[in-house]
């Protein structure tokens, strides 16, 4: 075996703290290395070019490159080896960048531990088997799940790039939460105006089918043949009839029930449409509100519908849609007011959220956008604004900045001076986190121009007195406490993850951050992209986001299943696992330990039963690997034997 | 007599199976050698008595067709183990449950004789009387009982088809594990000089593995594998510690303590304390024990992403 071990100084990144040419000294006594140099750049062009001229002048059969992490180049030099007519799999990266010369200063032991690296990497290229991907054809339909502004986004561009669409909306009309908002910042142009449009053209394209009012109940395969289940909750309206008249809501006895769509600010009817523009716009009951389920008697929208909608029977229906990817946009949620007592925890009706707000701003919200208060429905005159409330609050597990905040607070004060010109109102804040393209300015502003007062410190308690809240917080900026009696307080309640974010990742086998937001697969380089091949992300599901940055990942995440679907095969990676039927003896643990369900019985000739790995669903992640008493099934490219060499090289040399 | 109820037992479920697995008299009156019969003839050569230590349910998972099964308390949790990990057909095994309070460990009595040679060996109450050539011998069978006997819980077989005799419930306390905490108060040099003075004497002859009824690679051992090599034929001390150490790790959660490996050691190294470490563990972690109920299943032998006893690192 002759092993060339290519040396990149990666300018000063690696060279600055390692001796390169005493690594590669070092390297050329290693057994097996046929040739050590070093690179400049390994890289670059030319070095990649030096790396093919020494396979060809060497009579080298395996190749270890030793640079940088193998997540950035190890691509591109399998490429180059292939090249050469090297099996791809022939390559070994060292990393002596990231575990080396960037984590030590000291010179001498960087450059032994550099040296050890590539010893292992040698051990382990000597080892490696070649390894062939198979070709699978895809089914070019994406699944979007999540109907706000970031997933109609992406069902749109999809669409409209030739792909069948499946849309899965969880409540009963698409627009997500900026269906809700009354304005948008920082030009003050009312929401559902520029949304609405999109939410036509998502029900209207031929291409796209929606599901409203369902869930992901099961998803099955991998990128490019994903079998899913899709729950459709019982609406208790038959959606094929019901024209959206409204005939059953007028009429409808039950008038306390919940409403979703407008966080509780007013009460509902136990059969509702959520809004006047929603889509579809058809009615559903909510079962647990609803006199024919709780008592068993009523059936009052049965007799007024005009057109025999409504039906008590229905059940929820499970439907199954093939994809070949996946775009999640499943947005986020909000902290519940009971966790911030300080605040009041929710039981003064005159402390309500930033969204509840919203919607009392909306003129097609509870107060048709009249500015009332909760307790006694008066006009308030002095608002009071909390930002802030859970955001970078440790104590209760939210440390991080919920984004957009800062931004709606002003554009809310904006539009409360606008409604009630003889009002005033006071901002609580940490810091004004403005960086967007005219945000800044938006916030200035509402200082200037609309006489907000922002006052820097944070509101430590709110209690009533009479009518009025009364805030007392720090002014950090003057030095001293303020106490506000104010008529109605907001408060910017922090940004979570849905409640369901965690059990949808799992379904997707994607992961996600201890708040529950997804991990992207590279925070920088690949942010939409997530570390399942065929699983793609966008809006605030990933993280807190506003409304530009949603659309512009909803169609950055359809640009990327566009491009995996310009193909009509894919190739798949042949690092999984594999059984080797000779030694297995079908204790069938592998089985139950898979996380994929990749793992099946097989029944040989002679009756024996054993593994075998289904190539296309097994993701290679090696637990089977590990809990295989025998060894039988390995992860090729990993197998033990490849493992146990680099331990021997560095423990037993 | 106890026996007979056993023979008939046995003559009733043979013509529904193709071997029956008992004891019979081995080459000494000390020795109870595991007996295969498939013909009712057969079947008077039957012995049963506290010498009868093997755990004969080892040989089930391997053998085809109808089996039926001589099991007492402690080996029944491998009938139960084997049924988790679907290991075998129930319907395909009879099992012939035999109520059992103490069995007696062969190398404690050949010590109280001091290795003499065993003319005959009688039992009276809880005494077993041996006769050497200096004259019989009476000894205390608590004296000469396994370690496992102890805090046998087990009386009865957790499984059986057929109970030869009454059920009876046991009357001893339960294991705490005290000696393994005991132990591990030693420090971790302490330890590692008792374990390479243990390991030393192994000879690697892996009889602890072959008796080991829930080793079910068989000739597939990685302890003899050269793909993947984890251990090599080096007779030193790391290699023979590293074959204990994955004997024990693969019977995490499925070791169901009948402490075989210990009994058959020929260097009398205590093999079965890294087992019950291991047990002790699982037991903590999971609030898991193996081979008690048919339905459960074993905590190493799923994927769960979040473990309920096992508090994730905050990133």
């Amino acid at each position: 075996m002759r092993v060339g071990v290519f040396i990149c100084h990666c300018g000063n990144n690696i060279a600055g703290t390692v001796e390169v040419a005493k690594v590669a000294e070092a390297a050329r006594m290693m057994p097996g290395v046929a040739f050590a140099t070093t690179y400049m750049y390994t890289c670059s062009e030319p070095g990649q070019e030096e790396i093919k001229e020494a396979i060809k002048r060497e009579k080298l059969d395996r190749v270890v490159v030793a640079a940088c992490s193998p997540r950035m180049h190890e691509v591109t030099f399998r490429r180059t080896v292939e090249k050469t007519g090297l099996n791809r799999y022939f390559f070994e990266m060292a990393n002596i960048r990231e575990h080396c010369s960037w984590i030590g200063e000291d010179k001498e032991l960087n450059t032994n531990k550099a040296i050890e690296a590539i010893k292992l990497a040698v051990e382990k290229a000597k080892q490696n088997k070649p390894l062939f991907p198979a070709k699978f054809k895809i089914n070019k339909r994406v699944l979007v799940i999540g109907g706000g502004v970031a997933g109609m986004q992406a069902a749109l561009d999809c669409a409209d790039g030739g792909l069948d669409v499946v849309l899965v909306e969880k409540s009963p009309s698409v627009g997500g939460m900026m269906a809700r908002l009354d304005k948008t910042f920082p030009t003050v142009d009312c929401s559902i105006c520029i949304l609405g449009p999109k939410m036509v053209d998502v029900s209207q394209h031929e291409k796209i089918n929606l599901y409203a009012y369902s869930e992901i109940e099961e998803i099955k395969g991998y990128v490019g043949n994903y079998q899913i289940k899709i729950r459709k909750k019982a609406t208790y309206v038959d959606w094929s009839k019901c024209t959206g008249c409204g005939a059953c809501i007028e009429k409808c006895p039950s008038r306390n029930a919940f409403d979703y769509f407008n966080f509780g600010v007013a009460p509902a009817r136990a059969i509702n449409i959520p809004f006047p523009q929603a889509i579809p716009k058809k009615a559903k009951i909510d079962a647990q509100f609803c006199r024919q389920f709780i008592k068993g008697k009523c059936g009052v929208c049965a007799k007024f519908c005009p057109v025999g909608a409504i039906n008590y029977e229905m059940k929820d229906e499970i439907v199954t849609e093939d994809v070949g990817a996946i775009i999640v946009a499943s947005g986020y949620g909000l902290i519940d007011l009971d966790k911030l007592p300080e605040y009041g925890g929710g039981r003064y009706p005159d402390v309500i959220s930033g969204i509840q707000y919203e919607r009392i701003l909306n003129a097609s919200g509870p107060t048709s956008g009249h500015i009332e208060r909760p307790s006694d429905h008066a006009e308030p005159k002095t608002i009071v604004f909390v930002s802030c409330a859970g955001s970078r609050d440790k104590s209760i597990g939210i440390p991080y900045c919920s984004n957009f905040c800062c931004m709606y607070i002003a554009k809310q004060a904006i539009l409360t001076k606008d409604h009630i010109p003889d009002s005033r109102s006071y901002v609580f804040y940490m810091d004004i986190r403005s960086p967007g393209k005219g945000y800044d300015e938006f916030t200035r502003r509402a200082q200037e121009e609309y006489g907000v007062q922002y006052i820097r410190g944070r509101v430590s308690r709110i209690y009533p007195k009479g009518k009025k809240m009364i805030v007392k917080g720090a002014d950090t900026l003057l030095g001293t406490q303020v106490e506000i009696e104010a008529d109605l307080v907001v408060l910017a309640t922090a940004v979570t993850a849905t409640t369901d974010a965690r059990t949808l990742a799992e379904k997707l086998h994607i992961s996600y951050d201890p708040h529950g937001f997804y991990v992207e697969s590279h925070p920088k380089l690949r942010p939409v992209e997530t570390n399942t091949s065929g699983v793609f992300l966008a809006g605030a599901c990933q993280g807190p986001k506003d409304i530009p940055a949603s659309v512009g990942q909803g169609s950055a995440a359809a640009a990327k299943v566009l491009s995996i679907f310009s193909k009509d095969t894919l190739e798949s990676d042949p690092q999984i696992a594999r059984v080797n039927t000779n030694i297995c003896v079908g204790c069938r643990k592998c089985i139950g330990t898979c996380p994929f369900g990749a793992i099946e019985e097989q029944q040989l000739r002679d009756g024996r039963i054993i593994a075998n790995v289904i190539e296309t669903v097994c993701a290679g992640c090696g637990i089977c690997n590990s809990t295989c008493p025998c060894g039988a099934i390995q992860l090729q490219h990993f197998t033990d034997n490849q493992l146990l060499a680099e331990v021997n090289a560095l423990c037993l040399t | 007599m106890f026996i007979e109820k056993l023979k008939e037992a046995v003559r009733k479920i043979l013509p529904e199976v193709d071997v029956v697995i008992g004891y019979r008299q081995g080459f000494d009156p000390l020795h109870a050698t595991p007996y295969f019969l498939d013909k009712p003839e057969q079947v008077d050569q039957l012995i049963w008595n506290p010498l009868c230590v093997q755990n004969l349910c080892s040989y089930i998972p391997f053998l085809k067709g109808k089996v039926g099964v001589i099991v007492k308390g402690c080996d029944s949790r491998a009938i139960v183990q084997y049924m988790q990990e679907k290991l075998i057909t129930r319907e395909n095994i009879k099992v012939i449950g035999v109520p059992c309070l103490r069995v007696i460990s062969v190398k404690k009595v050949m010590a109280a004789i001091n290795q003499q040679t065993v003319q005959e060996v009688t039992f009276e109450g809880d005494n077993i009387i041996v006769k050497i050539p200096e004259g019989p011998k009476t000894i205390p069978s608590a004296d000469v009982a396994p370690r496992k006997c102890a805090t046998c819980q087990l009386a009865t077989p957790l499984q059986y088809d057929v109970l030869a005799g009454e059920a009876i419930q046991s009357n001893k306390p339960q294991d705490t594990f005290e000696e393994t905490k005991e132990f591990e108060k030693l420090s971790l040099e302490e330890r590692r000089a008792y374990w390479e003075k243990e390991f030393d004497r192994c000879i690697r002859c892996y009889a602890c593995r072959n008796a080991c009824p829930m080793c079910i690679c068989q000739d597939k051992c990685i302890a003899e594998s050269r793909d993947p090599h984890w251990t090599s034929q080096r007779a030193n001390v790391t290699e023979k510690a590293m074959f204990h150490m994955i004997h024990g790790l693969h019977l995490a959660g499925r070791c169901i303590s009948c402490e075989e490996c210990e009994r058959v050691c020929p260097m009398d190294i205590p093999v079965a304390k890294i087992k019950k470490k291991i047990s002790m563990d699982l037991k903590e972690l999971f609030g898991y024990e193996a081979g008690m109920n048919p339905d459960d299943t074993p905590p190493m032998y799923t994927f769960k992403v979040e473990e309920a006893t096992i508090e994730e690192h905050e990133i």
